[in-house]
């Protein structure tokens, strides 16, 4: 932001070849980086909404039984991974509360706690994989399966890369109860991940 | 040589796509070898298929892309912004990862026109093949391979990208904005493109040639296509990832950067262009990345989303293959359409001298298009097999979306109304446009007539109507925007009376290619085959060699291009007296495009209204008091 006064004022003029770009007005509240943000989730919800559609064509249209005949998926265990990655939510959002109020202790708590029940999910659905008795190319239904589930443990591994950063960084004592966007934003992207599974999950499982 | 291995750019690679390569190979053979599969080692479609997905991506990391976001996830303290990669002093700088949108615009366009010329040259292959009845040049499987690559060629590597370079270049200078929102990712969707136009291009050398499936690709054909398959399935994913990514920047940019005073309804309507068809594309392509996720998987692991035979007990659906993908490829029609509107809109409203008629409603046809365009994919769908009931809502809804695009061409006429018309090339181009891209959307409501779609489907009159509406439609609107700007671009300006021959001859020899067609088509010669009856002989000659003489057209165009931009005169920063704000910096701009924002005061297209002004080059603070932004109280976030 002090570029903008700065490039405008003559005595900075000769200094370097070129001096750097005028400040861009502002012109929303909104904050470029929670926008993108937003916009590349609603890309990701219409992946998904892509796979849902398998699921409904296979399903409702075609009128095929779910699960494929002779096989039964494991509903408490996913719930158990429900209720996993649901309280990895809320330990983030209380990371970031932290990290608001300048809680450092409670920040670093916080990011490594969310990371390992992230990780814990993950395991658990993968160990699922290995245990359910079914392979994907056995029916379409276990293709959906697998694919709405494997979409959804791709955008999971996906946030727990970006949670790894921000606890690394945590670590390394970055950010502020200034600057706190790098935990804002890769947040926003974890709890899409959240509400994701519960929709995967009631679909695939419970209805 | 270890520093240049070391340092991004072209050798290290080079050496990463090899790396890549490795990596793909040992993880197939790993892969098989613990699933206890038979050579592990030398299933090279495996290794192929592993390598396209893998390979680009380690090019795309030696090249540079991810350098600075691997030093932020580092964690290691950031940087200060030194711009060092932004801009370009030689040619050079076009052919690393460059960060300033004026590069990465010319970098779209120039990539985009050499895709055009390949994928021209498979056309014209086609048409001398198509030139008499029998087999001449091509044996039938080639000529599906021919088709294919030439219609995923000029749909992902020439139409979709030309708009978003064209608008990558004018869009910021538009708005006021000394760059897009997110320059490295901006850099990164370029050269995403490249890539997957080599890989489409490549296919013709994978055993069993190029993928034959139409750029439709439906499943289950293109699923048990040979190996050339795999490569539009994961290029166009690269493509599409290209789009998104692109759209994203784009929405963002318009979104919070737009100047002081400029408010939504002082934009230019080729940035209202671009914000609709940017909605469009974060909105639709996840669909045909999907779509092509199914076919892979299908493909690669064995999935079953579309085997469907019966008495396999594997209930796939075969009918959703064309739900999903139509679902991204319809509303892809409107993405590869609404940028050229924006481009007409501002050439016309120049070129007449007068302010665009019904700006608001121009604005809001191009979002009543967005909304309505979701709602007609099946309309592609009408002799699939699909439920009947939903053939007449999708007729119903593909006329309707005739009212918006009626909205905008009545517009254009009453802006041209007692105008006093420049007839230079863009504007020609811009008039070719609307006679063709109304015939076009004539033959388009014919087609959504249930009764009329089924009689002429899977004929010539399909590839007329795409023609005009593509060709007619969206390449003219790009040949009339690169003519406008190439004055801004490159700093010269091009030669007028080879402009003309080239728009004369596009335009004449366009329309005695693409017109006869429709009469093959009615008479029943089908598409997308090699032979046809002794009956069609006459017309197909004719087509055939005003279709070479097309290609020869745009020799013109290229040479005109290229001896302009090395030796012709230099441009002035405002050679067409325009209103719109990149007009009112130099020719070529200045590498941080204004050296202070500028205040909009005006609407942009305020041509013939006295003392009317757009924009002025002063703070906020000296402006008028009746601009709409301030900039004092900008929040101070980092």
């Amino acid at each position: 932001m002090e570029a903008a006064s700065a490039s405008s004022s003559l005595h900075h003029a000769g200094e370097a070849a070129h001096h750097g770009p005028p400040e861009a007005h502002r012109s929303s509240r909104v904050d470029p980086q929670m926008l993108g943000m937003l916009l590349f989730i609603i890309s990701e919800i219409m992946v998904f909404g892509a796979f849902f559609t398998a699921y409904f064509f296979i399903r409702v249209v075609d009128g095929n039984p779910w699960p494929a005949e002779g096989t039964e998926l494991p509903k408490a265990i996913a719930g158990v991974n429900t209720a996993i990655l649901l309280s990895s939510s809320v330990t983030l959002h209380w990371a970031l509360e932290a990290i608001k109020r300048g809680n450092r202790p409670a920040f670093k708590a916080g990011m490594a706690t969310t990371f390992l029940l992230g990780a814990c999910f993950l395991f658990i659905q993968i160990n699922e994989y290995v245990h359910v008795g079914f392979a994907p190319y056995d029916s379409a239904q276990a293709s959906v399966f697998y694919g709405l589930t494997g979409l959804h443990g791709a955008h999971v591994a996906l946030g727990l890369l970006l949670l790894l950063i921000v606890t690394v960084r945590a670590f390394r004592g970055h950010f502020s109860p200034q600057a706190h966007r790098g935990v804002e934003v890769p947040g926003i992207y974890w709890h899409f991940v959240d509400v994701m599974w519960v929709i995967v999950f009631s679909t695939v499982y419970l209805l | 040589m270890t520093a240049k291995l070391r340092a991004p750019g072209w050798y290290r690679s080079g050496l990463f796509l090899l790396l890549g390569i490795a990596f793909s190979w040992v993880l197939v053979g790993v892969g098989r070898l613990a699933m206890d599969y038979p050579n592990a080692w030398t299933d090279g479609e495996a290794i192929t298929t592993v390598s396209l997905i893998a390979a680009p991506l380690f090019f795309l990391v030696g090249l540079g892309c991810f350098d600075y976001w691997f030093y932020w996830a580092s964690g290691r303290p950031t940087r200060a912004e030194d711009h060092s990669s932004h801009g370009a002093e030689s040619w050079k700088d076009y052919f690393r990862v460059n960060t300033d949108h004026k590069v990465i615009g010319i970098q779209y366009i120039c990539t985009s026109f050499f895709f055009m010329f390949v994928g021209g040259l498979i056309a014209m292959l086609m048409r001398a093949e198509l030139a008499q009845p029998g087999m001449q040049f091509v044996d039938t499987a080639t000529f599906n391979g021919l088709f294919s690559v030439h219609a995923a060629l000029l749909i992902f590597l020439f139409v979709i990208p030309i708009f978003a370079g064209i608008a990558n270049y004018v869009l910021p200078l538009m708005i006021g904005a000394p760059d897009m929102a997110f320059p490295r990712l901006n850099a990164l969707s370029f050269w995403l493109l490249p890539v997957a136009g080599v890989m489409l291009s490549a296919s013709f050398f994978a055993p069993g040639g190029a993928f034959a499936s139409g750029w439709t690709a439906y499943a289950p054909l293109s699923t048990e296509m040979p190996l050339g398959q795999v490569f539009f399935t994961v290029g166009v994913q690269f493509a599409g990832a290209a789009s998104i990514a692109t759209a994203l920047n784009f929405l963002v940019t318009i979104i919070t950067m737009r100047a002081p005073g400029m408010s939504f309804f002082r934009m230019p309507l080729l940035v209202w262009a671009n914000f609709a068809t940017s909605l469009l594309v974060v909105i639709a392509t996840p669909f045909i990345a999907a779509s092509q996720f199914f076919v892979l998987l299908d493909r690669a692991l064995g999935f079953n989303f579309f085997d469907a035979f019966v008495g396999a007990g594997k209930d796939g659906s075969v009918l959703m293959y064309q739900h999903v993908f139509w679902f991204y490829s319809h509303p892809a029609v409107y993405i590869m359409m609404l940028p050229g509107f924006g481009i007409i809109s501002e050439i016309i409203s120049v070129k007449a001298r007068k302010p665009i008629f019904g700006y608001r409603m121009m604005a809001f046809s191009l979002l009543a298009i967005v909304v309505l365009g979701f709602t007609v994919w099946a309309h592609h769908m009408f002799v699939s097999g699909m439920h009947a009931w939903i053939r007449v809502p999708m007729m119903i809804t593909t006329a309707i979306i005739a009212v918006p695009t009626g909205i905008k061409i009545f517009s254009w006429l009453a802006t041209m109304w007692r105008g006093v018309l420049r007839l230079d090339t863009p504007m020609l181009f811009a008039l070719g446009f609307l006679t063709t891209f109304t015939l076009g959307g004539i033959s388009g409501v014919m087609l959504a007539m249930i009764p009329f779609d089924i009689y002429v489907s899977d004929t010539y009159f399909i590839v007329a109507h795409i023609h005009y509406v593509l060709f007619g439609g969206s390449m003219l609107t790009i040949f009339a925007g690169i003519y406008y700007w190439f004055p801004k671009m490159t700093g010269r300006m091009y030669d007028e009376r080879l402009g003309k021959i080239h728009f004369w001859a596009t335009f004449v020899f366009f329309n005695v290619t693409f017109a006869p067609m429709h009469l093959l088509g009615l008479d029943g010669m089908p598409r997308r085959v090699a032979d046809y009856a002794e009956q069609y002989a006459t017309l197909n000659l004719l087509v055939t060699i005003a279709s070479f003489m097309l290609g020869l057209s745009m020799l013109v165009f290229l040479y005109n291009m290229v001896a302009s931009w090395r030796g012709g005169p230099r441009a002035a920063a405002n050679p067409w007296r325009a209103l719109t704000l990149e007009w009112q910096v130099s020719s070529p701009p200045p590498i941080f495009n204004f050296d202070a924002v500028p205040t909009v005061v005006g609407g942009p297209y305020e041509y013939g209204v006295p003392g009317a002004v757009h924009g002025i080059f002063q703070s906020p603070a000296e402006a008028k008091p009746t601009t709409a932004g301030s900039v004092a109280t900008s929040p101070t976030r980092e």
